[in-house]
């Protein structure tokens, strides 16, 4: 159990190369569990790796509560790490998987049992104890990964990289609860790469969502759904996405020209390419003249609630509205948006509004 | 009509047995005939057709014009096993290395390096003659068990590097990380997370390696004079101006013998699922 600090940290996989992970500070808290979110290729195996040891990073340090691991071996850092594949052992038994981290680490064979005993006992795999690692199905297979992890008890933190991505849906809930109970009982740095928001959301305390090998945002998730500091955060969260649309600045407001849209202005505007933003979940139909005239141009069902997309000037916007809506398709709508709700970009990037 | 189709696959199953058979069995038939038998037309009913023998297989155990390939069949079994085995053994180490780890020689990488390996076997083995004789001279090695042994090993570890470098390419990458941060030091990592994964590879080397070096001649003949004998090389002392078939039956049939017997488990090791699992 350890807190994380990645300082500067940066890596290139090559002299030369383009950074795929760009400069960054980052600390993850002992027992904390975090999401890092993004799309492929945006880094976040590289990050993982770079924390357990697999890869050495070209620029930067690694802190484990305050000591410097950059230098040091992945056995000698004590992280467990599910990937997204399972790998397992597939020579052993379920019970010798378990207990190889620990036989590794030469501790006597009374510990190893009880140890394997006890995780076992947790994760619900004491029943097979016995039987070939090999003969398990995916999502057992990664809980045997996860229980590697767990036999520590001083294990650093545990990374998760796309552990769930082969399971299947149902199996995913049980599991992603699994890590939760987990994460609760034994108080671990659980830290959990995805592409998929909602296992994100439901997962972390903070998400990390990066993007072209750079850290967007770090929140909670609260902060990513009301504040995104980027366009792309706003697009990548919440479903459906976040509403964007052209902004122009007139006189000292920001304006959505052809709608009541508008935010004061700061004092000192850049020059930049202005968008105003808002959640779908934040507009309401209303049934006076609102901010936004449009036409509705598609329901969908989304359980409790229904998604109207309206067309308006050749952009659709979204609004969540729960229950049925009077609404039906072709009929022309208004809707209103609380002015906190509303978020204003420059060049993609949050403006910080009194 | 289902057993119309089995009756056919039987039928075929038959008709090819019998083919790949019947030269073992003509063998079998001829090492117990003498020459007037052999000279007599298709004939190979014991008893029935000719009157058997047991002149061919004297021959082979000092009979009267023959040789005694008892010893030179044990040299052949220690040659073969001990070269296969220490070719299998730094075979398998450098495959690891090779498949694992960046090699770099000026413009050279890996797959250089493994194609080196393999090089050796591409040209024909008289061009290795002369070297072998000469440091093998140099060695004090001439004619003797450890300097054939050397010689085995170098001509089948490229065998087994070649099938260990493909074996360890398909197993995952991720095994060794998982191992290393499970806390496995390398070496161990390999001898009890990798080596237990590469078992029929490890299976399939050691048949070739023992296949090439036990029918090997050529070596057997040109490093050794008087004192060591191979199987192979004695074999070929049987041979006279009148060819004598039944004893060089008689010796192919015992020179076929292990080779068979090692087929047959590998073919059952491989078919019983020990290739089962060991490749995602
Ligand atoms: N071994 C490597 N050598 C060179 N470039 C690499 C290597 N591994 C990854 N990259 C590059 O680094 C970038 C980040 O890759 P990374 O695997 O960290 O992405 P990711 O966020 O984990 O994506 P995914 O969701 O697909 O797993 C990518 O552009 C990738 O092409
Ligand atoms: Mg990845």
């Amino acid at each position: 159990m350890a807190e994380i600090v990645l300082e500067r940290l940066a890596h290139a996989y090559a002299p030369g190369a383009p950074y795929a992970l760009k400069p960054l500070q980052l600390t993850w808290r002992n027992g904390g569990t975090y999401a890092l979110l993004g799309p492929s290729g945006c880094g976040k195996s590289t990050m993982l790796n770079i924390i357990s040891g697999l890869l050495r990073p070209s620029e930067g340090r690694v802190l484990f509560d305050g000591r410097d691991v950059t230098a040091l071996d992945t056995g000698v850092r004590n992280i467990a790490q599910v990937f997204q594949v399972p790998v397992i052992y597939k020579s052993m038994t379920v019970g010798e998987n378990l207990g190889f981290p620990l036989v590794c680490r030469g501790a006597p064979a009374a510990k190893i049992k009880a140890r394997v005993e006890a995780v076992a006992e947790r994760l619900g795999l004491a029943p097979i104890l016995s039987k070939p690692a090999n003969a398990l199905t995916a999502d057992l297979k990664q809980l045997v990964s996860l229980g590697r992890g767990l036999v520590r008890e001083d294990v650093a933190a545990i990374l998760l990289d796309e552990p769930l991505t082969v399971i299947d849906p149902q199996l995913k809930f049980d599991l992603r609860r699994i890590l939760k109970e987990i994460n609760e009982e034994f108080r671990l740095t659980m830290v959990l790469v995805t592409h998929d928001q909602t296992e994100a959301l439901t997962f972390a305390e903070e998400i990390v969502v990066m993007n072209h090998g750079e850290v967007v945002q770090m929140g909670s998730p609260t902060e990513l759904f009301e504040r995104p500091e980027t366009e792309h955060v706003g697009w990548f969260i919440g479903s459906p996405a976040m509403n964007f649309l052209p902004a122009l600045l007139e006189k000292d407001r920001i304006i959505v020209p052809g709608t009541d849209l508008s935010v004061a202005a700061p004092a000192a505007l850049p020059q930049g390419n202005l968008k105003i933003g808002f959640r779908p979940e934040h507009a309401t139909l209303s049934p006076m003249a609102g901010d936004l005239e449009g036409k509705v141009t598609r329901i969908w069902f989304e359980g409790a609630d229904e998604v109207l997309g309206i067309d308006w000037n050749a952009h659709r916007v979204k609004v969540r509205v729960s229950g049925t809506s009077p609404a039906r398709i072709g009929e022309a709508v208004s809707i209103a948006v609380p002015t906190n709700r509303l978020c204003v970009f420059l060049d993609g990037r949050r403006l910080h509004l009194g | 009509m289902r057993t119309f189709y089995l009756s056919l696959k039987y039928l075929a199953v038959v008709l090819w047995s019998a083919f790949v058979i019947f030269p073992f069995l003509w063998m079998l038939s001829t090492s117990f005939k003498t020459a007037n038998a052999v000279t007599a037309g298709a004939k190979w009913l014991p008893w029935v057709q000719f009157e058997p023998s047991l002149a061919g297989w004297q021959s082979l155990f000092g009979g009267v014009g023959g040789i005694n390939i008892v010893k030179p069949y044990l040299n052949s079994g220690i040659v073969t096993l001990s070269g296969s085995a220490i070719a299998l053994v730094l075979g398998t180490l450098a495959a690891y290395g090779l498949s694992r780890f960046t090699f770099k020689a000026g413009p050279l990488g890996n797959g250089d390096i493994t194609f080196f390996f393999i090089s050796q076997r591409i040209m024909p083995p008289i061009v290795l003659a002369i070297p072998f004789f000469l440091m093998l001279r140099f060695l004090g090695l001439l004619d003797t068990l450890p300097g054939l042994i050397l010689i085995y090993v170098a001509m089948l570890m490229p065998i087994a590097v070649w099938v260990m470098v493909d074996f360890f390419n398909s197993v995952p990458r991720g095994l060794d990380e998982m191992a290393w941060m499970d806390g496995c030091a390398p070496v161990t990592t390999f001898v009890r997370v990798i080596l237990p994964n590469a078992v029929p590879g490890l299976v399939v080397a050691a048949m070739f390696c023992v296949i090439f070096g036990w029918n090997d001649f050529f070596f057997a003949f040109t490093m050794t004079f008087t004192e060591v004998q191979l199987l192979p090389v004695s074999i070929v002392a049987l041979n006279s101006s009148v060819t004598p078939w039944w004893s060089l039956s008689a010796a192919a049939i015992v020179s076929v013998a292990p080779l068979a017997v090692l087929a047959f488990v590998v073919e059952r090791f491989l078919s019983r699922g020990g290739l089962a699992g060991a490749v995602r």
